[in-house]
Order: C-alpha cells, then sequence, then structure tokens
C-alpha cells in the first residue's frame, strides 16, 4: 500500500497531484531538445522513456526500500504518472555493480550495505512498533529514518553496531539525488538549464533567464504538518571528513 | 563517421601502430595531464613513443553528454579502499579515466604555483624544499598557458605577477558574489581567469558557450584537455596511444633497469610492450600503486621504493565549499564554475597562527552535485531537501582551495582485495593534522565572511577536499624521496615518473597547469639527454634549456602580457 502525506499552500490547499511542482509554471527542458546534440538527447530520452527493471532486488527488499524512498525523497505532490524512478535506477546501479570509484575501510561494498540496511530497518520497524515498515503511518516511518539520519538509530540495530550509519544514510540519500536530479521533470522543479550544448547561454548575469527559459513565480508552502523532515536552520550534521561520491567542483 | 575531437577538430588518421615485440624508445603509462604532454614532446623530437592508457580513447561527439549523470565514465571509478581521519573521497572528485584524464574533467582553473611554494621549509619551517625553483618552471608555465591556452585578466597580481594570453571570461553570477563580497571586505580579487578555457576561437578550437558543464568534459573544445590540446599533435607525430591497456607491472632486468611494462587489453589478455626507458604518468593513486605492484627481487617494497617514502605524503587541497542563499537570482549553473578567484590568503601569515594558506575560488555544481553539497552541509532530506532544491538558483557557492602540508602517515598502499583485472587495488589514507584544520577553519570563516558580504541570507558550509598530489615526491636526498628533479627514479636509471605525485608540496593553486610545466620540462630533459637515457646510469643534472620550437600548432606569436 503506498502511504502518501501532502504538503500545503501557505495560502490554503493540498499541493497533490501536481504535472510539475517548483516556481517555473509552463517550463520544460524537454522541450528544448531540439537544440540538443544528438548523444545528450538520447540520453536524456532513454532516462525518460526507459525506466529499469528490478533485477537487483527481491520483491520483499524492493517494496521496503520503495517504501524508504517515499519518504526520503518524497514525491506525493506529484501526479502519478509524473513521478521519477529512483528506486528502480539504484537497482540497476547495484545490478551492474557500478561503483563510484571507491569505499570505506570501514563499510561493506555496496551491494552489501543496502542488503544489510533494508534488514535493518524491517527489524527497527517490528521491534519498535511490532509492524512491517510497510504498514506504518508515515510519521512512524519518517520516526526511524530521522533515528538513522540523525546517526542514532532508535532502536538500536545490530547491523549498525557494524556498519557505520552515517556512511550508509549518505550512500542512500546520494543515491537518491542523483536518480532525481538526473531527471529532466526535476530540472523543470528547480529551474535549471539542463543541456546547453550546442546553444550555449547568453545572458550570464543577475540571474536573468534565458529567451526559453522562465521567470521564477515563487509560492510559500509547508510540508506536511507531521513531517520529520522538515530543515532547522541550524541544522547542520556532525562532520564526517567528506562524504560519499561527490562530483568534484574544483 | 571521422574520431571528433570537439565539433572542429578529428583525429589524425592513420595512428603508427607498433606490434607487440617491437621494443620503443619509450613506454608512457597514463594520458593525462602529465602523459599527454609528453608523448606529445617526445614524438615532435623523434622518438619512438607508445602511450599505455587504461580507459578509453574518447570520441567526444558520440562518447560525452551535456549531462551530469550520464558523464559518470569519465572518471577513475574502479574500487579503491578509503581511510583515515578524514578519508577522501575518490571518483569524480579527482580522478579520471580515458585519454585525457583528468584534465578531460578539471574545472580548469589555472594559476601558477607562487615562488614560495617551492621553498616552504625554508620560508615557513614546514614540509620541504623542492629541489628546483619557481624560476626554474617559470618559462614553462609562460610557455603551457600559451598551449593550452589560458584566459585571464591582464594583472594578475599575486605570487609572480603575470597575464594571460587570451582575455578574460565575463562574469557569471558566481564570479560575481565572489568579487562583490571581496569588495565589500577590501579583499583584491580577479575574474574572468586563470582557467583553461578559451575566450576566443583558437585554431581549430570554438571559443567557450558559458554552457557550465566544464566538469562533464567540454564538448565545445573550449577547455583544455590533453585529449584535445597535445593528443592530436602527437599522433600526427607518429605516437601510438593504446587505450584500454591497463598496465599491470614494470619489468626489471637483472641488470637494475627497467625493459618494458605489462599490461592488460580490455578482454584481460595479457601483453608486454618492450620499451628502452619507462615514464610513469598514472597520478597520485595509480602511479605509486603500479610500482608497488611491480615488487620484484631486489625491490621488495615496491619498485624505486629503496627510501620507503613510495606512496607516502599524499596530499589533497582543503577544498571546503561555502554556498550562501540570495533574495535575488543567481543560476549557478552558467558559465564556467571556474572563474574568479583571490589568492589573497595564499601566503603564511603569522597573526593567523599556522604556516601556509589558501585561494578562494568560484565553483559552479550542477544539480546533483548541488544537492549531494545540501545533504552534507544541512543534512537535507525528504520534504526539506525537496525545498532547498527549489532554491537552486538562488544559491552561489564559492570554494576554500586551502594548501595541506604533506605527512608521512597520508599514504597510498596495496589492500588485500583485487580489481576486475586481478591487481591489488590502492588504499588510501588521510588524515587532517593540527596546522591542516587551523587552515581550515580560518579558511572556510573567512569564505563565509566573503559570502556573508556579499549579500547572503542564508550561509552553508561542507567539508571536502580537492585535487591529488605528492606520494612519489621530488629530491634531491634519495633517501627521503623517490624521484630526482627531472622525475628519473633514484634506484632505476631509466624509470621516470611524471605526474602530480612528484609533488613536494602543492600549494594553494589548482595542480593542473604545474603538472603540465612540469611535463614539458621532463621532456626537455629527455630529449637533451638522447640516447644516454638508454644506455647510461650516468645522471647529468643540468638544465636542459627550455625547446621552444615543440609546441603544438597555433601557439605561436601568442604572449604572456602583464601590466605591471
Amino acid at each position: 500500500m503506498t502511504r502518501k502525506s501532502l504538503p500545503v499552500m501557505a495560502t490554503g490547499g493540498e499541493l497533490r497531484d501536481l504535472d510539475q511542482p517548483g516556481y517555473y509554471p509552463g517550463y520544460s527542458t524537454l522541450a528544448q531538445k531540439n537544440s540538443w546534440e544528438e548523444a545528450t538527447r538520447k540520453t536524456v530520452t532513454e532516462r525518460v522513456e526507459g525506466v529499469p527493471p528490478i533485477r537487483f532486488f527481491s520483491t520483499e527488499e524492493a517494496a521496503l526500500l520503495g517504501a524508504v524512498i517515499d519518504r526520503i525523497m518524497p514525491q506525493d505532490d506529484r501526479a502519478e504518472a509524473r513521478k521519477i524512478p529512483i528506486l528502480p535506477i539504484i537497482d540497476e546501479r547495484l545490478s551492474r555493480n557500478s561503483l563510484n570509484g571507491f569505499r570505506y575501510e570501514d563499510m561493506p561494498p555496496d551491494q552489501q550495505a543496502y542488503r544489510l540496511a533494508i534488514n535493518a530497518i524491517g527489524e527497527m520497524a517490528r521491534d519498535r512498533f511490532q509492524q512491517p515498515f510497510l504498514d506504518l503511518s508515515v510519521h512512524r516511518q519518517e520516526l526511524i529514518l530521522k533515528s538513522i539520519h540523525d546517526g542514532t538509530p532508535d532502536p538500536d540495530n545490530i547491523v549498525w553496531q557494524r556498519m557505520p550509519v552515517h556512511r550508509f544514510w549518505a550512500l542512500l540519500m546520494e543515491d537518491c539525488v542523483t536518480a532525481y536530479y538526473s531527471h529532466p521533470w526535476a530540472w523543470d522543479e528547480i529551474g535549471f538549464g539542463g543541456p546547453a550544448y550546442p546553444r550555449g547561454y547568453m545572458r550570464l548575469e543577475n540571474g536573468l533567464p534565458e529567451p526559453w527559459e522562465k521567470a521564477e513565480q515563487p509560492y510559500a508552502w509547508n510540508a506536511p504538518v507531521d513531517s520529520l523532515s522538515v530543515l532547522a536552520e541550524a541544522d547542520a550534521p556532525p562532520e564526517h571528513g567528506s562524504l560519499h561520491g561527490h562530483g568534484g567542483s574544483h | 563517421m571521422p574520431h571528433r575531437l570537439g565539433p572542429m577538430q578529428t583525429l589524425p588518421s592513420p595512428m603508427r601502430r607498433f606490434n607487440d615485440h617491437e621494443t620503443v624508445d619509450y613506454c608512457i603509462v597514463g594520458v593525462g595531464s602529465a602523459g599527454g604532454v609528453l608523448v606529445q614532446r617526445l614524438a615532435r623530437a623523434g622518438f619512438r613513443v607508445v602511450a599505455l592508457e587504461a580507459g578509453p580513447f574518447w570520441d567526444t561527439e558520440k562518447d560525452w553528454v551535456s549531462d551530469e549523470k550520464g558523464s559518470h565514465e569519465l572518471y577513475w571509478n574502479d574500487l579503491r579502499i578509503i581511510g583515515g581521519t578524514h578519508p577522501l573521497a575518490l571518483g569524480a572528485n579527482n580522478s579520471g579515466k580515458g585519454v585525457g584524464g583528468g584534465s578531460v574533467h578539471w574545472a580548469a582553473f589555472a594559476p601558477r604555483f607562487h615562488p614560495s611554494d617551492f621553498r616552504v621549509y625554508t620560508e615557513d619551517g614546514v614540509a620541504v624544499n623542492w629541489p628546483i625553483s619557481y624560476w626554474d618552471l617559470k618559462p614553462y608555465y609562460e610557455l603551457l598557458e600559451r598551449e593550452i591556452p589560458v584566459a585571464g585578466p591582464a594583472w594578475f597580481p599575486w605570487g609572480d605577477p603575470h597575464g594571460h594570453p587570451y582575455g578574460p571570461h565575463p562574469l557569471g553570477g558566481v564570479g560575481d558574489v565572489l568579487v562583490r563580497g571581496c569588495t565589500q571586505l577590501g579583499i583584491r580579487s580577479v575574474a574572468g581567469g586563470p582557467v583553461a578555457i578559451l575566450s576566443a576561437s583558437h585554431g581549430n578550437r570554438p571559443h567557450c558557450i558559458y554552457r557550465g558543464f566544464c566538469l562533464q568534459g567540454c564538448k565545445v573544445g573550449a577547455k583544455a584537455s590533453t585529449l584535445i590540446t597535445h593528443v592530436p599533435d602527437a599522433i600526427t607525430h607518429g605516437a601510438e596511444i593504446r587505450a584500454h591497456s591497463m598496465a599491470s607491472r614494470i619489468s626489471l632486468r637483472e641488470d637494475g633497469r627497467v625493459d618494458g611494462v605489462v599490461y592488460l587489453d580490455r578482454e584481460g589478455k595479457e601483453h608486454f610492450q618492450r620499451a628502452r626507458a619507462v615514464i610513469v604518468s598514472g597520478y597520485a593513486i595509480e602511479t605509486p600503486r603500479l610500482l608497488l605492484n611491480s615488487a620484484c627481487p631486489g625491490h621488495r617494497h615496491g619498485l624505486a621504493n629503496s627510501s620507503g617514502t613510495l606512496g607516502k605524503y599524499l596530499m589533497a587541497q582543503a577544498g571546503n565549499v561555502v554556498a550562501g542563499r540570495f533574495e535575488e537570482l543567481i543560476r549557478l549553473y552558467k558559465a564556467p564554475p571556474a572563474h574568479a578567484l583571490s589568492e589573497e590568503f595564499y601566503e603564511t601569515d603569522p597573526r593567523r597562527g599556522f604556516a601556509r594558506g589558501f585561494a578562494v575560488q568560484t565553483v559552479g555544481p550542477l544539480p546533483i552535485a548541488f544537492a549531494k553539497q545540501m545533504i552534507a552541509a544541512m543534512g537535507a532530506w525528504g520534504w526539506g531537501l525537496r525545498r532547498v532544491m527549489m532554491d537552486y538558483n538562488h544559491w552561489a557557492t564559492i570554494g576554500v582551495l586551502g594548501e595541506i602540508l604533506p605527512w608521512e602517515d597520508n599514504r597510498v598502499e596495496l589492500a588485500e582485495e583485487r580489481d576486475q583485472y586481478g591487481l591489488r587495488v590502492a588504499k588510501v589514507t588521510f588524515n587532517l593534522h593540527d596546522n591542516d584544520k587551523k587552515l581550515i577553519e580560518f579558511g572556510k570563516n573567512k569564505t563565509m565572511e566573503i559570502m556573508w558580504a556579499a549579500g547572503a541570507k542564508q550561509v552553508m558550509q561542507e567539508s571536502r577536499f580537492a585535487h591529488l598530489v605528492g606520494a612519489a615526491r621530488m629530491g634531491e636526498d634519495g633517501s627521503n624521496s623517490v624521484v630526482d628533479k627531472f622525475g628519473r627514479a633514484h634506484d632505476v636509471a631509466n624509470l621516470f615518473i611524471c605526474d602530480g605525485s612528484i609533488l613536494p608540496t602543492q600549494g594553494s593553486a589548482n595542480p593542473g597547469l604545474t603538472i603540465q610545466a612540469l611535463a614539458a620540462r621532463t621532456a626537455d630533459y629527455l630529449i637533451k639527454q638522447g640516447d644516454a637515457i638508454f644506455f647510461s646510469n650516468r645522471r647529468d643534472m643540468r638544465e636542459p634549456g627550455i625547446r621552444y620550437d615543440l609546441s603544438p600548432p597555433f601557439t605561436r606569436l601568442k604572449g604572456n602580457p602583464r601590466i605591471a
């Protein structure tokens, strides 16, 4: 069963069944694809049209991880046909054992880390609420995930005594954002220009939109009322050295 | 379809092919920043050269995309184990695979090191001096700035003040923030470079189109990589670049000289390339790994490691990213990530309580990289992450680039685990020491101050590291360094190392230009020595004198202007 938890407009009204969340209504990167070159057009089009099948995870594992992803990268505001696939992208990476170039010495291989964590989260749900994770309310699911986010799993689990919880959290989050923010619908949501070769940009300063980009039309909204994944201003996590998998930036 | 190197340039064809059992003059391992320059110089001088590259030979039109996730294959993604108090993220962060190596996905900031960087022990009593001075390298800086070439201000006030052959780029939103913040605080800054990205077309390369995908491989061909700046000329002059060739071992003869490189092709089949001399240019992890994996009788702890320093003194620079949210729109994805900086805090200031310093530079993370920064900087997840990402266009990001000193315990070793070739993988250990921590704290706070001064409403910072150098350092004394000042192994007369791993210290400048300048100098030395390298164990330590006639086409008649 898919559980939902809807954000709300500050002026009232739930945000649901949206074709395009965000502040750039009518903006579409895909609408510009005739200005992209062939290799990029092919890569991005395949990403939108061809969602890979689940190969690595078992049905049970896929269901539990899918429910976790629904909370840590929630899309309840998006219309069903406009949800961005995340679980299949993670599954594809793991089934090909595609690495990011390194592994922490205190971490198991990525494939094993995911299996261990899925088991641990399932056990945490049963230990704390005597129910499978899938059957928990959104709020209870978030309670468990927040404790992992905070690095203090509640209830503790033998897996987290062997595998550093903050490293797994970073691995999972980074896999999720790689799937979500590589999708052109997410680019539309945040107003990112998307592929830009061979045309390039002509308006560099002052945040000016290109002629084909849209002006921002921000609106005030709130996360679901009982959501625990709201950012606190002073909520910087403890430092664990460099985190997993950063693209170089300089 | 011809093999494209950018929209205007094609790979010279046919490429010369050497037979497996033919003995070449030089076998170079790795075609990155250094290997690309070396192979071009040696081929032009008439040597028979084969360069082995573990990754593919990129066709930039077919293989590269204007897309973050789709660029994953540009990086060295094979397994490495990381540890220490501050484990270094590898892969996309700092390691390239394929012809051009890391120069394919560098941001292309191209500042020179300062004269003080070559003598930090004398000046500050820390680390070690280089066996050469800035003035030995200066003519090579000027030469490479013309070859790759570098765009930037005509007045660059720090270190040895200098100008740049191509004019500066226009300012993007992030550069605007950096210049604004610095100006508010009375800190000097420069904009539009120095960066190895064309601000005007150059030979068969177009100028920049400001699309911001520098780190994903420049399809435009405006950003320099040795794939497009030096490799075509190498092939024109008879070099062979052998892609998908993973070196597994350097072979040592009984007389203590090397005679070639064992490597594996993409099917895993073993080959042996005979060579009269070998140059390892695999960068700061694969270079020591190959030499450690080449241990043999007489070199039990790794080839050329009688000093015990091979793999040690590995360095990364502090690369903290400070992100600031502004009321107004920034759109940080436009313009090259690298386009404005300040080196006002580069030199040691005794009042700060630590040795050496840092630079402040623009960075321009695309959405995935930016989301990862928000996860690290503010613990973002769930609805909080969705919300902060909806403000992506309101954020600007400025990076610290800080000098971390070389420490013996920061090192590359061999792990027990093996890779897909059956070779032991590298284990990379990294720890911060007291001076490093103080420097990072100061640099991070100063950069946050600049962000606030520019008018940010919210400021976050993420700890990270940038670049990799060291682990096979050069020095005068063979008991505490691996190679001499020309990159020749102290222990083996016809074995050279030429890449970032020979740097004794790293300054606060991006290392790419320095690595290429060192490669051109090593090439001049090898050319001057001629056949003596192949037959003699004698070491001539005299400077070779710079050759101005070995540059790739289109670089003549350019200058390095300087407004005094």
